[in-house]
């Protein structure tokens, strides 16, 4: 066997396996795509269908449209399908709280990060590694607390309690330990002199964060805001617990509002699923290009 | 006019934790008057002090305890915006996500200067620093000497009083580095402003300096031009740091023998035995029957007698080293090897005896307790 023939084995073996893998991660994907597809309410089992088992009526009913439905095999009796609460409403509801929690969690996280990368003061070590074994407790595990400390303010303040957008972003507001550290990791990393420079043509604390270090640390906002907002547009636990009536619920604690306990409507569930990877995907498009390596090149010299 | 001028009074700087204890004393309590227009250099090894005192002028690091003036004006409580000082750091610290205008322009646009005002400020300096025609371009689109000379060009355009320099050669290559000595030197030649210069390099600051400040440990070993820290070092520390090759510092002791003096080194084989006369002989007089340093630097020891008292005396070659015109010949003594910079294009080996004559009228004597000199 000459070495070019070892070659092309090896090569062939090489796009074997890694074209394996692939269509080993995304058959799970496919297959949700195809339950979305398919007439009835499969559970996701198949990645092919044939002709006749394709339906549209799953992504109807979940864009709102009203379709007809057959009730009565034997009569031909119609009735229209139609949703109680749109689920495009839930929809919007998840892109709002994402949005506005993942954009808070920025300004909080970026300025506390500045503060302990950047500022001396008591309790600073101490306070950061409480922070570190905080974020190592799942959010999860203060749902009673989360629903006694909403119960309590919606008595005094009806916008800010249970059941409320409002109320549910402050508790996601809470999530913030980790982002914190990523932040200050990221600002450690940033040289202390082009501040100091900064300083000494005249900015003021503020200025230099704002016009100076905010911009050279694009790349890492971009990372938190992704990450916060994929893990807000797929919260189950709390988001259940807080919003109880149907039109305030998000996308996740609405798709498994399908899955009853007699019939799961696993149909409309996939297509749920899907429709939910929309603004993840397209938020990753839009920060792409803030996620940028080596920013702070030709700053200083290493 | 003095408005450049600093006085540096019973600085003290103590590092302290998050919680307020102090932890290290960097600059332990020094004084230092630096004329309007001079070119003053801070030298010394890592850690004695040298940038936490350049810092402290400039108002990065808060000052534990003493004062600093500028223009005769004390500058403790004043933010580094007030103080009428320009800094150029050692990693440049130029702001990458902004063009080499922006760069240069920056501290002008905080202050809210007129658009006209900036551009012909910034037009000016960066003609004289040859960098006119990279404008628009960022930071990382520069080499290294470029992306100084936007930190050089960045302080001009602030107008200071001071300029304060930290390390600025360090991240340069050799051939860079000596380009950019001669540019700072034509600088401060054309603007005439105070400069305060913080280098390890003792040639850097041999050859830039009008004057020069030697640290070690936070405190300053000694003050003065080149020349004098050359010829007349206070201390065994400043003998050995300024030159290259070092001074010769041979440990050894003061013997009356014969009716003359004697430096004889403390080494159990090839001690050197060197009658001393002249100048020497009132200094070491004192110094009899006590331990002493010997100092004489490489180019006092040559293969013929020199102007002065001179004593000859013959060693073993160790290693030498030809440059062409001349040879750093290392010989062996007792306590360590003298290097003598010997004219001429002979050539020695390892083995030879050479016989060579020190200048004693070029010798410097330390006291080992106090490592000051004895005069």
């Amino acid at each position: 066997m000459t070495p070019k023939d070892k070659l092309l084995i090896r090569k062939i073996c090489a796009h074997a396996f890694l074209i394996g893998f692939i269509a080993l991660v995304l058959a799970p994907f496919v297959m949700v795509v195809t339950a979305s597809l398919r007439k009835g309410n499969f559970a996701p089992s198949r990645v092919f269908l044939s002709p006749n088992e394709y339906s549209l009526e799953h992504w109807k009913f979940v864009l709102g449209v009203p379709y007809e439905e057959v009730v009565n095999a034997a009569t031909g009796e119609k009735r229209v399908i139609r949703a109680g609460t749109p689920p495009l409403l839930w929809f919007w509801n998840s892109i709002k709280v994402s949005l506005i929690a993942s954009t808070g969690i920025i300004l909080l996280s970026g300025t506390a990060a500045y503060a302990f990368s950047r500022l001396k003061f008591r309790f600073r070590k101490p306070t950061l590694v409480g922070l570190l074994i905080l974020q190592m407790f799942p959010l999860l595990l203060a749902l009673v607390a989360f629903y006694v400390i909403l119960d309590f303010t919606g008595q005094y303040l009806k916008w800010l309690g249970l059941n409320t957008h409002p109320g549910l972003i402050m508790v996601y507001l809470g999530g913030i330990s980790s982002y914190i550290w990523m932040i200050k990791g990221y600002f450690d990393t940033i040289p202390l002199s082009m501040e100091e420079s900064a300083r000494i043509d005249g900015a003021s604390r503020f200025q230099t964060f704002l016009r100076i270090l905010l911009p050279m640390s694009l790349p890492i906002f971009a990372v938190v805001f992704i990450l916060s907002f994929i893990g807000y547009m797929s919260e189950y636990p709390v988001a259940s617990v807080v919003l109880q009536t149907s039109d305030n619920w998000t996308l996740a604690v609405g798709a498994n509002s399908f899955l009853y306990e007699q019939e799961k409507l696993w149909g409309r569930f996939a297509a749920l699923a899907v429709l939910s990877g929309v603004p993840i995907t397209v938020m990753f498009l839009l920060c792409q290009r803030f996620v940028i390596g080596g920013l702070t090149s030709g700053g200083v010299k290493e | 006019m003095s408005e450049g001028s600093v006085q540096i009074k019973d600085l003290v700087k103590t590092y302290t934790d998050d919680r307020g204890r102090p932890t290290f004393t960097a600059v332990k309590k020094i004084n230092l008057n630096i004329d309007n227009g001079e070119f003053m250099v801070l030298v010394g090894p890592s850690g004695c002090g040298k940038t936490t005192t350049l810092r402290m002028v400039a108002g990065l690091e808060k000052i534990s305890s003493g004062t600093i003036s500028i223009g005769e004006r004390v500058v403790n409580d004043l933010e580094p915006k007030d103080r009428g000082i320009a800094m150029v750091f050692q990693n440049y610290a130029l702001y990458p996500h902004m063009s080499i205008f922006n760069n240069m322009a920056f501290g002008l646009q905080l202050a809210k200067k007129k658009k006209d005002f900036i551009q012909e400020t910034v037009s000016k300096t960066s003609r004289a620093l040859g960098l006119d025609s990279m404008l628009e371009r960022k930071p990382q689109a520069l080499s290294g000497g470029q992306r100084q000379r936007v930190a050089l060009g960045r302080a001009i355009v602030r107008n200071p009083q001071v300029f304060l320099f930290d390390e600025p050669l360090s991240n340069l290559d050799a051939k860079m580095r000596v380009q950019m000595r001669s540019e700072i030197s034509r600088l401060h030649t054309q603007l005439g402003n105070t400069m305060i210069y913080v280098t390890h390099d003792q040639v850097e600051a041999m050859t830039m300096g009008d004057r020069i400040c030697v640290m070690k440990d936070g405190l300053i070993m000694q003050v003065a031009d080149p020349l004098t820290l050359y010829r007349k070092p206070e201390n065994l520390f400043v003998a050995g740091f300024i030159g290259s090759p070092p001074m010769n510092l041979l440990k050894g002791k003061i013997q009356k023998r014969d009716g003359g003096l004697f430096f004889v080194e403390s080494a159990e084989k090839d001690a050197l035995n060197l009658p001393l006369q002249g100048r020497l002989e009132p200094l070491a007089a004192k110094y009899v029957d006590k331990d002493v340093v010997f100092g004489i630097r490489p180019e006092h020891i040559s293969n013929e007698p020199q102007e002065g008292s001179n004593t000859p005396v013959t060693m073993t070659v160790d290693i030498s080293e030809p440059m062409g015109s001349e040879s750093l010949v290392y010989m062996k003594a007792g306590t360590g090897n003298v290097i003598a910079r010997i004219h001429g294009e002979n050539l020695y080996h390892q083995g030879d005896k050479v016989t060579v004559q020190l200048n004693l009228d070029k010798v410097s004597l330390f006291d080992p307790q106090t490592e000051n000199v004895i005069r």
